[in-house]
């Protein structure tokens, strides 16, 4: 009874010219009111910004390339959890305190218990990820606005884990991962650099700079990029692929209208939490077992840094608009921008003006673009 | 009350073959908040094939009765029979389950989404691969750009957002979505009370043509004229309680308005001023 | 209204373009070094080390850009190293603010064939096995040594090291450095104070009333500083006491040096800090030539004769 194939008389003749025409017209507004078309053209800019202020400084050489990109990749794994669940109407404050905690919970149960460091970091995952539940179920229960539960959360993390890594080892700064980490599996799950031979080979072809004593000026690809591309990829399937992520839509478009059709808003919203705080640990997990060390004050104000990656990705404050690739892009023009203003030699005391005017020059010029085309007031 | 209680009785309307069963029956329905009795006693049957319209003045107890079919609230007393099953509904989800679509006056639609994903919210079609499904974003492209062309709407893209249409196109969505997923009973609440007059006679053709598939209209308003146009029997609310049911060919447009307006001084006042109230 | 907005933006970027520019082919044809500290934007200290950077570029006709992590976040430290490097500076001068962390990002940069000098915190073996040219700072123990040595001088036998950091090793080293300048045990003579200025207050009294014998006394910064000034205060007996020494200046130690109620401020003089590095590089890059030891900018002191020029010069080169 869903298809009514047999009423034709009241409907139009369908004419596959007409079809045609209207898919061509339609290709292009497409193309213009994506989301993230602002964020390309912000990026594109941003690129362009810089090749012209620093382009001669080592900013675009290999170890350039690496030094921005390992920023941008930081800030994608965050930027990406933020965004789904900014679409999902939502925001969480406290993933830099959660990157701190995580980092903790990873680095004390191994060093002063030792116990195996795959126990640490599943032990990580699994508090993190129910205090993400934890914050989004007050939400759902309490339709208490987000910002501040979550900021509510964002103290209590940072209080925490800097009370708890008093009680555990007497300090704040917990060093000497390494030695338990050393070539184990979970370690080079996050921090390993691969392909060395591959980097190396094109150091010797001259393809990138390399060191006096002949190593490649990079030494391979480092898993944190791998697990930025990962995360980024699976959310923007789920996103635009899978009817979770209709449903994340409909939840931050509007959660009443979501529910009157049946979608699970409470359970989109509280797995949603959890998805930020898994991106948070995951970040953790990729500081720690690189520098070998937690400490309680890491990631302190990176939750800023992860909305901002949203935003000028186009993700709407208000909820319900957006897209993953924005949000990616978005962290592209922070961390190039963040490490750019670096390679410029600007003066460090102008430092913080010269980053707020470059992302305001972006949010305005991504916001103007999406206006324009999507014909928004 | 002056009107006696009457019910029409189905043989009152003639009713194309087959159709005329009854979908829903209320009967001696009561809802109280609290103190507040918001229905009293609210008793009325809607038929397949026919567009059945809840007249009643503001605060008549039109919204609690709406949202009480829908499944938002549960009724304090009386009778709520489905296809002649005796129900209670716990979610809106319940009751799209067995039937009853809803289209709420501020529309189950979100105006950032594109059309496809509002059309198909809460029922995604999926295509599986092994363990992995994924919303099948082509065939489901297709279906809206055809329920749109059929109900007249050429939409360029359906997957242009919905903020893009008229309202009078997203009520429309609203509807097809509704008739689409293979609603029973189509509860329409307040569908043309924010619409100017062109796009209000689109919705009204549109409610007509649904009908003709057998589905039972439920047509929530506070203009007689709409109800007028498309109406086949006329319920009218007021003070939380039916004044009676009554078939288009027993009861005229004064009538009606009369009968609704419920009031003798009111309808003094609605004859002074011409009888556009 | 929209297209002015984009002008506007455009206008914008380019007056920004134009200043970054600017700032960066000013110095174009001269060395160019940077600066890399550990500390957040909101930590004043480090005004002195940036006034240093100043003078030492006019001095030597060079550049220096300082950089530090706005947050006082350490892994954001190690990636500023990480950019520094990339940029192909003719010198790094960094703190150690945490070895591990900082660990591969200086050696990067040594590999790279950039001339790196340590400063501040971090040991000189640190500084060493990072392959650093050498290390600008304070010693700990040796600036807790040159405290002993000046108490020994004033006649002190028997001590109290007022530690209100007892889990940091670094404060250990003080207590320990000041014994072994007098020449006594450290024995118990190091009181665990913890920070809370009452505690404080009320342990440094319980320990001079069970050690009457006590004539010096090492505090180790103003968290435990300012509650000892105030018991000798309170009680009048700051003339038993033949020294009284603290770490750092804050305004309750530079009044009771001027008092006469504390001998000596222990000052790292954190100018020298920021000035030699730079002034080294120069030379090293110019000429290969640079001291072949670690450089000791502390322990400088701060007592009653030289009180009134720290003052005036306080926050600015002192």
């Amino acid at each position: 009874m869903t298809e009514q194939t047999n009423s034709g008389s009241m409907q139009p003749p369908i004419v596959d010219v007409i079809d045609e025409r209207l898919n061509r017209q339609s290709w292009f507004r497409r193309m213009l009111s994506r989301p993230d078309l602002g964020a390309f053209a912000g990026a594109v800019l941003v690129f362009v910004f810089f090749a012209f202020t620093a382009g001669g400084t080592g900013m675009f050489a290999a170890d350039g390339v690496m030094n921005w990109l390992t920023v941008t990749a930081q800030l994608m794994i965050i930027g990406t959890g933020a965004a789904l669940l900014m679409i999902g109407g939502e925001f969480d404050l406290s993933v830099g305190s959660m990157i701190g905690f995580a980092g903790m919970v990873i680095a004390i149960p191994t060093i002063y218990f030792h116990v195996p460091v795959g126990v640490s970091v599943i032990l990580a995952f699994v508090m993190a990820m129910a205090i993400g539940a934890l914050n989004g179920y007050i939400i759902v229960r309490t339709r208490l606005p987000s910002f501040i539960v979550t900021l509510a959360s964002l103290y209590i993390l940072r209080g925490l884990t800097i009370a708890l890594s008093i009680v555990f080892t007497n300090r704040t700064i917990v060093s000497g991962l390494k030695q338990y980490s050393n070539e184990s599996f979970v370690a080079s799950l996050f921090a390993a650099k691969l392909f060395p031979g591959f980097f190396q080979w094109l150091a010797d072809n001259g393809i990138i700079n390399r060191l006096p004593n002949g190593a490649p000026a990079v030494s391979g690809l480092p898993m944190l990029l791998v697990w930025a591309v990962v995360i980024a990829v699976i959310a923007h399937v789920v996103l635009m692929k899978t009817r979770v992520g209709n449903w994340i839509f409909a939840s931050g478009g509007d959660a009443n209208a979501a529910r009157n059709v049946g979608v699970p808003v409470s359970a989109i919203k509280i797995s949603l939490f959890m998805v930020t705080a898994f991106c948070a640990t995951v970040f953790a997990a990729c500081q720690v077992f690189e520098f070998g060390s937690a400490a309680s004050d890491r990631g302190l104000l990176k939750e800023f840094e992860a909305i901002i990656a949203a935003v000028i990705g186009g993700c709407l404050l208000t909820g319900g608009y957006g897209s993953v690739v924005g949000a990616c892009l978005g962290a592209l023009i922070f961390g190039v921008v963040q490490m750019g203003i670096l390679f410029t030699g600007a003066p460090s005391d102008w430092f913080q003006v010269f980053l707020g005017a470059m992302l305001l020059i972006a949010v305005l010029f991504n916001s103007s673009i999406r206006r324009r085309v999507t014909g928004e007031r | 009350m002056t009107t006696a209680m009457r019910t029409a009785s189905p043989e009152d309307v003639t009713w194309p073959q087959g159709w005329g069963r009854p979908l829903i029956e209320v009967r001696e329905l009561t809802k109280h908040f609290g103190p507040v009795v918001a229905l009293s006693g609210v008793s009325m049957t809607v038929r397949a094939g026919e567009v059945h319209c809840l007249l009643g003045d503001n605060g008549a107890g039109k919204s609690t009765m709406i949202k009480t079919l829908s499944g938002v609230y549960r009724p304090t007393g009386g009778d709520f029979v489905v296809d002649g099953t005796p129900v209670t509904f716990s979610s809106p989800r319940e009751a799209l389950d067995a039937g009853i679509a809803t289209v709420f006056q501020d529309l189950a639609m979100i105006p950032l989404l594109s059309i496809t994903r509002n059309f198909f919210m809460g029922r995604e079609p999926v295509r599986r691969f092994g363990p992995l499904s994924f919303m099948d974003m082509a065939f489901a492209n297709r279906i809206a750009r055809e329920e749109m062309r059929r109900i007249g709407i050429d939409v360029r893209d359906p997957e242009q957002a919905v903020g893009t249409l008229s309202g009078g196109e997203r009520q429309c969505v609203a509807i097809a979505r509704a008739v689409y997923f293979g609603a029973k009973v189509l509860i329409l609440d307040e569908p043309t009370s924010a619409l100017g007059v062109a796009q209000t006679s689109m919705v009204l053709k549109f409610i007509r043509q649904v009908r003709q598939k057998g589905l039972g209209v439920i047509f929530i308003t506070h203009n007689v004229r709409h109800a007028y146009a498309v109406g086949d029997r006329f319920t009218i609310l007021n003070r939380g309680r039916t004044l009676g049911t009554f078939a288009k060919a027993e009861i005229g447009l004064e009538e009606l308005q009369t009968k609704m307006a419920g009031d003798k001084e009111l309808q003094d006042l609605s004859e002074e001023l011409g009888g556009t109230v | 209204m929209k297209s002015a907005l984009l002008r506007g933006v455009l206008i914008a970027a380019t007056v920004i373009a134009g200043v970054a520019t600017t700032a960066s082919s000013a110095f174009a044809d001269n060395e160019r070094f940077v600066f890399v500290s550990h500390a957040p934007d909101s930590d004043s200290w480090w005004n002195v080390i940036k006034n240093a950077l100043k003078n030492a570029e006019h001095d030597e006709g060079v550049k220096v850009e300082y950089r530090n992590p706005p947050t006082g976040d350490i892994a954001d430290m190690a990636r500023i190293i990480q950019q520094a490097t990339a940029s192909n500076p003719n010198g790094i001068v960094t703190t150690i603010a945490d070895f591990d962390v900082l660990q591969s990002a200086i050696q990067g940069a040594v590999a790279k064939g950039i001339p790196v000098i340590t400063v501040n915190s971090g040991t000189a073996e640190q500084s060493k096995k990072l392959g650093a040219l050498m290390h600008i700072g304070q010693p700990e123990y040796d600036a807790g040594k040159g405290a002993g040595e000046r108490a020994k001088a004033a006649g002190v036998t028997h001590f109290l090291c007022v530690n209100h950091y007892i889990t940091n090793a670094a404060s250990v080293e003080r207590c320990q450095g000041y014994a072994d300048g007098l020449g006594v045990k450290l024995g118990d003579q190091m009181l665990d104070s913890g920070l809370d200025p009452t505690e404080v207050y009320n342990k440094v009294k319980a320990f001079l009333a069970s050690h009457p014998d006590t004539n010096g006394i090492l505090a180790l910064g103003p968290n435990s500083a300012d509650p000892t000034i105030k018991y000798l205060r309170d009680t009048g007996s700051a003339s038993k006491f033949k020294s009284v020494i603290s770490f750092d200046l804050d305004g309750d130690i530079s009044k009771a040096i001027k008092d006469g109620i504390v001998s000596a401020a222990i000052d790292q003089q954190p100018y020298l800090q920021g000035y030699l590095p730079i002034v080294f590089l120069t030379q090293y890059v110019r000429y290969g030539v640079i001291p072949s030891n670690n450089v000791n900018t502390g322990p400088g002191f701060v007592t009653k004769d030289n009180i009134a020029m720290v003052e005036k010069l306080a926050g600015e080169y002192r």
